[in-house]
């Protein structure tokens, strides 16, 4: 961890300073979810994608086509938007397509606030989050169009902005890739996402599905991606709830030191007979992984290959071997993966490049199984689960004496620090309410648990908007790179601080106070030193770096 | 026939497998068995495998990734049991090129078509013959049209799944994982129809 500390003086000299009005009396939620919008700057990254890389011909042309589009989907935006703001706020959320009989000439179709899309360069569609694909030939061709229209002038387009609404392309050999979104995240987010779809479906195919576009330029890929709706629609789902997907970082389950030793000390022992990677995980997080030596597994690959066991229901009926690919390892051949799942959170994936493996890998399952129960590491795996991770509730005191444990939950102390507001009677100290803390040689992030002023789906969501765009304008490479970020709005106060080895981002009650936000920040910091044996996967594997 | 059985073949490419896994080993008494199932997506293999080795049925459609692994072991009459070891492929397209994975080394193959989609009875006959090619030789073959309670839906005749299973030496029955309809039947027929090992 740095030896820097946060102070304010810092913060003063170098960092972008938006404090944006507090709008008096917004009047409804779907006003409150508008003004996330972004602060007008010349430099922000959306606006300088498309006019800076494209050419100017081009753009108009492009855009105009949008443009008819955009005034249709606005007018009826306008009208229906309350809909979408409450069916969008369910809580329990279940994979799937959904509106499978809408097609672009639906009311509702249009007026959704984020679409992707995989088709063709012959315009044939591949996928797309709502509506049948097949109806959505005549969008698809379109889209196709505007690429190529593009594509022949020598040129590329990336984004094209109409009113609120962003298209963001992304062409990968024979696959397109678009969205459009009126979400008002930032275009490096946006791409992220793509690039992400992209990798998915990878995990299903390779990159051998390019060749069939070699010998039939017309092929209709629709029927290689069947049945695999949910493991897109349930990625799609985790771009407003996994931070992973755009910290390109994964997180484990808060376990103690030996816990986690135990199940590593197992997985080391079966990598070293011929498996390739070992992972044992509780749902999105990460308990325990190993890789052969060399062997190192991405993030993103981790996340696509959760995702992808996540979303197939079969997985949790019977232990399981099948074909996966893992893009950043090796995009072009496919791994074999044995998948069982322990219990209805906790699952065991093995990967070989051994298609014969099946029974050894099942004779590890058993192996690892007996000593996972033998060392209670389930059983340690459902209490975690229980308590949660970091509660912000808990963060302790600077100075502290002592080693501090996660679960330890400390009564809220009546310290001076301590933030008082008759309306904000939640959350940490100095108003803090949510925190993220990226490590960045380990790879790995914690977030803590949110506090009661961030409960709900949607408040969650727009929380991690918030901080998709501050992580996209800390590495915007146009501005950046900052080491200090401190913004204000209606909504929360928003801080972030990067160094050599960390990022920290972190969200206070909007009428929190600066220099106490700064020090909490730091006592945070702190924090996750005294704990990180517990909440990281720590050395021990020639893993990830 | 007899020495040729096919299962010791793929035992003997496992590396580190025991043999003796649930006492078990190969004899004349105790049988263990490599099945695989094939045919198109959603004719209801998986839920023909949950209604034998589970009891289950669980209507809503659960699309099988890869393949799944299960096992279930029947007694027969002659008190010699069986111990299947299932292998449920997923029907989707891009598993097809992935298929010997799994059917490599089966003594016996369950290919299953839906009674009311005609097209699923016609990949049913494109997996016959690619197991005659590529298969075992003495490979147990079993054709099953499942879904027979939808018989007001039916598209494909009786007749018509009895003559094609005549001609290609296999085994017919029509099923129901809905209503538990002859899948029993379905095994305990495959199980007296394997050519036993040889005692010497």
């Amino acid at each position: 961890m740095s030896s820097s500390q946060f102070d304010e003086s810092v913060v003063r000299e170098t960092d972008v300073e938006v404090e944006a009005p507090v709008e008096s009396g917004s009047d409804v939620a779907w006003e409150r979810t508008g003004s996330e919008h972004e602060i007008d700057q010349p430099s922000s990254p959306s606006s300088s994608g498309y006019a800076g890389e494209g050419g100017s011909t081009s753009a108009t042309s492009a855009s105009s086509l949008i443009e008819i589009q955009r005034d249709e989907i606005e007018e009826q935006m306008r009208i229906h938007i309350d809909e979408i703001s409450i069916s969008d706020s369910n809580a329990s959320w279940i994979p799937g397509k959904r509106h499978q009989d809408e097609d672009d000439a639906s009311i509702s179709w249009r007026k959704r606030k984020k679409h992707f899309f995989i088709l063709s360069n012959s315009g044939k569609p591949i996928y797309s989050r709502y509506g049948d694909e097949h109806k959505l030939a005549g969008f698809s061709a379109t889209l196709q169009a505007i690429i190529s229209f593009v594509e022949n002038g020598g040129d590329s387009v990336k984004l094209v902005r109409a009113g609120k609404h962003q298209v963001v392309f992304l062409v990968k050999g024979p696959i397109y890739l678009v969205c459009i979104s009126s979400t008002e995240e930032p275009y490096e987010s946006l791409k992220g996402q793509l690039e992400l779809i992209y990798g998915q479906m990878l995990v299903i195919l390779t990159r051998s599905v390019n060749k069939c576009f070699e010998k039939n330029p017309k092929f209709d890929m629709t029927p290689l991606l069947g049945g695999t709706d949910t493991i897109f629609s349930s990625l799609i789902h985790s771009f407003s709830w996994n931070p992973a997907t755009f910290l390109h970082a994964y997180t484990c389950l808060p376990l103690s030191y030996a816990t986690r030793q135990a199940a590593g000390a197992v997985l080391q022992d079966i990598a070293d007979s011929g498996v390739l990677f070992a992972t044992l995980m509780c749902r999105h997080k990460v308990i325990s992984l190993v890789g052969a030596q060399k062997a190192s597994l991405h993030p993103d690959d981790m996340l696509l290959l959760a995702n992808f066991v996540m979303s197939s229901e079969s997985f949790r009926t019977s232990e399981s071997f099948s074909p996966v690919c893992l893009p950043r390892y090796n995009p072009s051949a496919f791994l074999y993966a044995y998948i069982h799942y322990f219990d209805a959170d906790t699952y065991l994936m093995l990967l070989t490049t051994n298609s014969d493996a099946f029974y050894h890998l099942k004779d590890c399952r058993i192996r690892i199984e007996m000593v996972l129960l033998k060392s209670n590491v389930l059983s340690e795996v459902q209490r975690s689960l229980l308590d949660g991770g970091m509660h912000v509730e808990d963060l302790p005191p600077i100075p502290h004496s002592g080693p501090s444990h996660l679960g330890q939950h400390i009564p809220p102390s009546d310290s001076p620090e301590r933030f008082k507001e008759a309306n904000h009677d939640t959350g940490g100290p100095a108003g803090l309410w949510h925190f993220i803390y990226r490590s960045i040689y380990l790879d790995q992030y914690v977030s803590s648990e949110f506090s009661s002023s961030i409960s709900t789906r949607q408040q969650q969501k727009r929380l991690y908007r918030a901080y998709q765009k501050l992580f996209a304008s800390m590495h915007d490479k146009g501005i950046g790179p900052h080491k200090t970020q401190f913004r204000r709005d209606e909504n929360y106060v928003l801080l972030c601080w990067v160094t050599q080895d960390f990022e920290l981002y972190a969200a206070f009650d909007p009428l929190a106070d600066k220099a106490l936000a700064i020090k909490t920040c730091n006592r945070v910091c702190q924090w996750i030193k005294d704990v990180e044996n517990e909440i990281f996967l720590l050395g021990a594997s020639p893993f990830s770096w | 026939m007899g020495c040729g059985y096919s299962l010791p073949d793929r035992d003997s490419r496992q590396l580190g497998r025991p043999n003796s896994e649930n006492g078990g080993g190969q004899d004349a008494k105790n049988l263990r068995v490599k099945l695989v199932l094939l045919g198109d997506s959603g004719v209801g293999k998986s839920c023909i495998v949950l209604r034998f080795v589970r009891g289950q049925f669980d209507p809503t459609s659960k699309v099988t990734v890869g393949a799944s692994f299960l096992s279930q072991t029947i007694a027969l009459q002659d008190s010699t049991t069986v111990k299947f070891e299932i292998w449920d492929t997923a029907g989707q397209e891009r598993y097809a090129a992935l298929a010997p994975l799994y059917y490599r080394g089966a003594a016996v193959a369950v290919i299953v078509y839906d009674i009311t989609s005609p097209e699923s009875f016609s990949k049913a006959q494109y997996w016959v013959k690619e197991l005659q090619k590529h298969g075992s030789p003495d490979i147990v073959m079993a054709l099953v049209g499942n879904k027979a309670d939808l018989h007001e839906k039916r598209e494909v005749a009786v007749q018509d799944g009895m003559d094609y299973a005549e001609k290609n030496g296999m085994f017919f029955i029509e099923t129901s994982a809905k209503t538990a309809d002859n899948i029993n039947e379905l095994f305990e027929e495959i199980a007296k129809r394997l050519p036993r090992p040889v005692i010497t």
